[in-house]
C-alpha cells in the first residue's frame, strides 16, 4: 500500500501517536541545564509558578499555576545530566501524560529535547471544552493537523 | 440516522483524545480515515476494494475507529455505511496544539533563565 506523501515522515508519526516534541539549544552545559530541570527554585522560573519535585524515581512532582490549575505526577526516570521523565495529570484528569526531557551536549552548549505523550486512554477532562462546536473549517484544519 | 459504534469501555459519545491517537497510530487506519474523509461514506466492501487487505480486516479496523468515535455506522440496504466523524480529530488536534504551545512557552522561559 502506498500512503500519500502527506502521511509520511516522523512529524506525522508523532502527531498520529499523540506525541508533542520540541527541541531547543541552550547556552549552558548539561550540568547547568540539569539544575534548571531539577531544582525547585529554578523550576519556578520556567515550568510553573510553584513547583515541588523529588528528583528520584517514584518521587512526587507538583506544579501549581497562577490561574489555580494544579498538576501532580510521579518522577519516573532520573539519569543525571542526561534524561529526566515524569508523568503528570491535570487536577480532575483521569490518566497522566508522560514528559521526557533529553539532554545532549553540543560543544559547550546543550540540546534539550522534550517529548510529551498523550495518555493512551484519556478521559473527558483531557478534552478541551469548546472544540465540539467547531465550525467545519476548523475541523478540516484539525484533520490536516492530526493526519497531516 | 448514523449511530456510533458500540463502545465497550463505557458509555459512548465522549470521544477520547488518547483513544483517537491510539486508533490513528496504525497506518492502515490513517489511510481509512483519509479515504472516508475524502469521499464521504463507504461500505466495508467498497473500502476493501481500495486497500490490499480483506473485508474482514477492514471491518476490524473500522471497529477500532468506531470505538475512538472517529467512524459512525448506518444501514445501507444489506450493508453498513461507514462515515467519518471528524469531531474527535478536533479534540486530538487541540491536545497537540495546546501541549505544544505550553512547551514553546516553557522552553522560551528556560532559555531566558539560562541566558542570564
Amino acid at each position: 500500500m502506498t500512503l500519500p506523501r502527506s502521511e509520511r515522515g516522523p512529524a506525522v508519526e508523532q502527531a498520529a501517536t499523540g506525541r508533542v516534541s520540541r527541541s531547543v539549544e541552550l547556552d549552558a552545559a548539561p550540568a547547568e541545564v540539569w539544575d534548571a530541570l531539577t531544582e525547585e527554585a529554578l523550576l519556578t522560573e520556567w515550568l510553573a509558578d510553584e513547583v515541588e519535585i523529588e528528583a528520584e524515581p517514584g518521587g512526587e512532582i507538583v506544579c501549581r499555576y497562577a490561574d489555580g490549575e494544579e498538576r501532580r505526577g510521579e518522577v519516573e526516570l532520573v539519569e543525571e545530566a542526561e534524561r529526566l521523565a515524569w508523568s503528570w495529570r491535570r487536577e480532575g484528569g483521569s490518566q497522566p501524560s508522560r514528559v521526557e526531557l533529553v539532554l545532549d551536549a553540543v560543544a559547550e552548549r546543550t540540546r534539550l529535547t522534550v517529548i510529551e505523550t498523550a495518555p493512551l486512554r484519556a478521559a473527558g477532562p483531557l478534552l478541551l471544552a469548546g472544540t465540539w462546536g467547531a465550525p467545519l473549517a476548523r475541523l478540516r484544519t484539525a484533520v490536516r493537523l492530526v493526519l497531516a | 440516522m448514523p449511530q456510533p459504534l458500540p463502545h465497550p469501555s463505557g458509555p459512548g459519545g465522549d470521544a477520547e483524545a488518547g483513544a483517537v491517537f491510539a486508533a490513528l497510530a496504525d497506518p492502515t487506519r490513517r489511510h481509512l480515515v483519509a479515504v472516508l474523509g475524502a469521499g464521504g461514506g463507504a461500505t466495508a466492501t467498497g473500502l476493501a476494494a481500495e486497500l490490499p487487505i480483506s473485508r474482514q480486516a477492514v471491518a476490524k479496523h473500522l471497529a477500532t475507529l468506531g470505538r475512538a468515535g472517529l467512524v459512525s455506522q448506518s444501514r445501507r440496504g444489506r450493508e453498513s455505511l461507514f462515515e467519518l466523524d471528524p469531531r474527535p480529530l478536533a479534540d486530538a488536534a487541540a491536545w497537540l496544539t495546546t501541549v505544544g504551545g505550553e512547551w514553546d512557552g516553557r522552553l522560551a522561559d528556560l532559555q531566558k533563565l539560562l541566558d542570564r
